[in-house]
């Protein structure tokens, strides 16, 4: 039932595991926003920003290869829109690396600078998302404030995510069992139709089944949940270290290294 | 489609998340009030079909090797009515950036606005309009084709709208512009057709679900929806107008620093030394500073270059000094672990 790739990590156990999932959404929340009002042409401070994440992933025992296949697997907008950037600011700079220096123009500063912060960014999010399951995760941002309809709607959609997942891979198995060759645009539509229109049905369906079965078990349309959330002492020295490090580096690095 | 953090300006990250929080906060008080406890089973799974049905592929003619799949946000707005539908694809969206990491934490408001709220609505209204309540082919045809395309456009213009207002890309609006016009109205001629198709299968078998008798939708009044328009259009004109003050790159660039010619005088300089003072405390630590580029000291060649190498060397010592701390890191995580294991 549980797919192997999507959250496979969440349900690791680790001293980042456990910390209060509202504390590591709002802490990510910030980190997003430092890191993004960064400089636009200096790459080196982003570097000392992706330590933070980049130790949490370590720490919780994340995989990088996993985590670099993931950012890889999102990045082709991000790619396209950053490399046009060298296309049309042509200013010239002078970069200068250690011992090296040489010719660039600002637009590739600017493509640089845009993937490092997608990185950057990208690591802290599934530094998040990987250590958290999501009903914790859900239950954090109801307590931030999240309206309830949306709360249960984003519980019910996960839930049903990996039963209509597979519903959708026999179908396509189907499909590819019984097809050899290119059927030409107008019966693959057709074909694609029927798939997505069963589906659709069969969904609706089995939504009527649960809710007859949930409302036999006297569901009302409130959810009633054990809350297990709780800020401890770890959780608020998790917070304070992380914004020791990003105010530090804020004021005392990038003033440096520009 | 799906923004990323990176494109965006702080202020217009958080304006979006602002108007996505408060419309779908008005959105869920608004259901809240209509919709039966049963209905929320099917609003979750219809949410997941989002997902099982972006899997199903289908070749695309022309273009070998590339497939096309559904978005699907017009058909569930056609077919759920658009407050539910607007909660259904915001929580696909949602789901999208927490577990497959697609679009930014901080880009979450945009791409709620683009792919969620202006979909379902403008869809739905589109769809609407054009079969005037009465089912027949060729009006569900030409209204699902129209609102698909539309909508699709509307949110790319949207995403070009905001990445201008940004001023993070160098691209300048109106090429941005042609070219997401461009690319999406294949993509949304592709989702129109799938739409349609799919329309009309669940039209030959269950012709209860297309004609809107699933129980629960929400009328949407013609009037709200041309204030909601005429809303839009004022603070995306606004945003445009802003657009000059919020993209200084090219202007101030040229007056007041060139790093690339030292000898470069600035045109525009205030010799008081408040304004001085409280331009040194901005670009210090100011939240939005402009390029990090160190102004050059007036005419003095040799002194820049020394600063330039200077400057080299520190940024080689950050970066360097984070990659060794990164190693040191996960090194120690390493010998840890496998001192654990043994």
């Amino acid at each position: 039932m549980h797919h192997a790739h999507i959250d496979k990590f969440a349900y690791q156990d680790s001293a980042i595991h456990r910390l209060d999932s509202r504390v590591k959404f709002l802490v990510v929340l910030v980190f997003t926003a430092v890191v993004i009002s960064l400089p636009r042409t200096s790459l080196s401070i982003l570097a000392c920003y992706a330590i933070g994440p980049f130790a949490i992933l370590v720490w919780a025992g994340i995989p990088l290869k996993f985590v670099f296949k993931q950012i890889l697997l999102v990045s082709p907008f991000v790619i396209v829109l950053a490399l046009s950037c060298p296309l049309y600011d042509r200013t010239p700079v002078a970069v200068s690396f250690g011992p090296f220096s040489w010719q660039s123009s600002l637009g590739w500063l600017r493509c640089f600078v845009i993937l490092g912060k997608f990185i950057v960014t990208m690591l802290a999010l599934i530094g998040l998302v990987s250590t958290t399951r999501f009903s914790d995760l859900l239950a954090g941002l109801q307590k931030l404030g999240m309206p309830k309809l949306l709360t249960i709607q984003l519980g019910f959609l996960y839930r049903y995510i990996f039963v209509l997942i597979d519903r959708a891979h026999h179908i396509l198995q189907a499909r590819a069992g019984r097809k050899l060759r290119n059927l030409g645009f107008k019966t693959e539509l057709r074909t694609a139709a029927s798939m997505l229109g069963s589906l659709f049905i069969r969904s609706i369906d089995t939504a009527e089944h649960i809710s007859i079965a949930m409302q036999a078990r006297g569901f009302d349309g409130n959810w009633r949940t054990l809350s297990k959330l709780k800020v401890r002492r770890c959780d608020l020295f998790f917070a304070l270290t992380a914004a020791v490090f990003m105010s530090g580096l804020y004021f005392f690095v990038k003033p440096i290294l520009q | 489609m799906h923004m990323a953090n990176e494109l965006l300006s702080i202020p217009v990250a958080t304006g979006t998340l602002a108007i996505a929080a408060g419309s779908l906060g008005f959105i869920c008080r608004k259901v809240r009030q209509v919709i039966a406890a049963e209905k929320l089973a099917l609003m979750g799974i219809l949410g997941a079909f989002v997902f099982a049905a972006q899997m199903v592929n289908f070749q695309l003619p022309a273009m070998p090797g590339t497939s096309g799949h559904m978005v699907g946000a017009v058909l569930l707005a056609i077919i759920l009515g658009p407050h539910l539908a607007a909660i259904v694809i915001t929580s696909v969206v949602i789901v999208q950036c927490l577990i497959f990491q697609d679009g930014g934490l901080l880009a979450l408001g945009c791409n709620i606005i683009n792919m969620a709220l202006v979909p379902s609505y403008l869809g739905y209204f589109l769809y609407r309009t054009i079969t005037n309540g009465r089912f027949s082919s060729l009006k569900v045809y030409i209204g699902a084709m129209l609102a698909s395309v539309i909508t699709m456009e509307a949110g790319a213009i949207l995403v070009a709208i905001q990445a201008a207002m940004s001023g993070v890309l160098a691209v300048p609006l109106s090429t941005f512009l042609i070219t997401m016009i461009g690319v999406h109205f294949l993509v949304g001629f592709v989702e129109g057709l799938v739409t349609v198709t799919v329309l009309a299968y669940l039209q030959q078998l269950r012709p209860d679900i297309v004609a809107d008798s699933l129980p629960g939708t929400v009328r949407l009044s013609k009037n709200a929806v041309l204030a909601t328009l005429g809303i839009l259009a004022v603070l995306i004109g606004t945003g445009l107008s802003l657009l000059a003050s919020d993209l200084p790159d090219g202007l101030e660039w040229s007056y007041a620093e060139r790093p690339d010619e030292p000898g470069f005088e600035t045109v525009v300089s205030n010799p008081d030394s408040r304004i001085t003072a409280v331009d040194d405390f901005q670009s210090k630590y100011s939240l939005m500073p402009d390029y990090s580029a160190r102004a050059s000291k007036l005419g003095d060649v040799a002194d820049q270059e020394e600063a330039d190498i200077g400057a080299g060397w520190t940024s080689f010592a950050g970066i360097v000094g984070s990659a060794v701390t990164m190693a040191v890191i996960w090194l120690t995580a390493w010998m840890l672990r496998r001192k654990k294991a043994s």
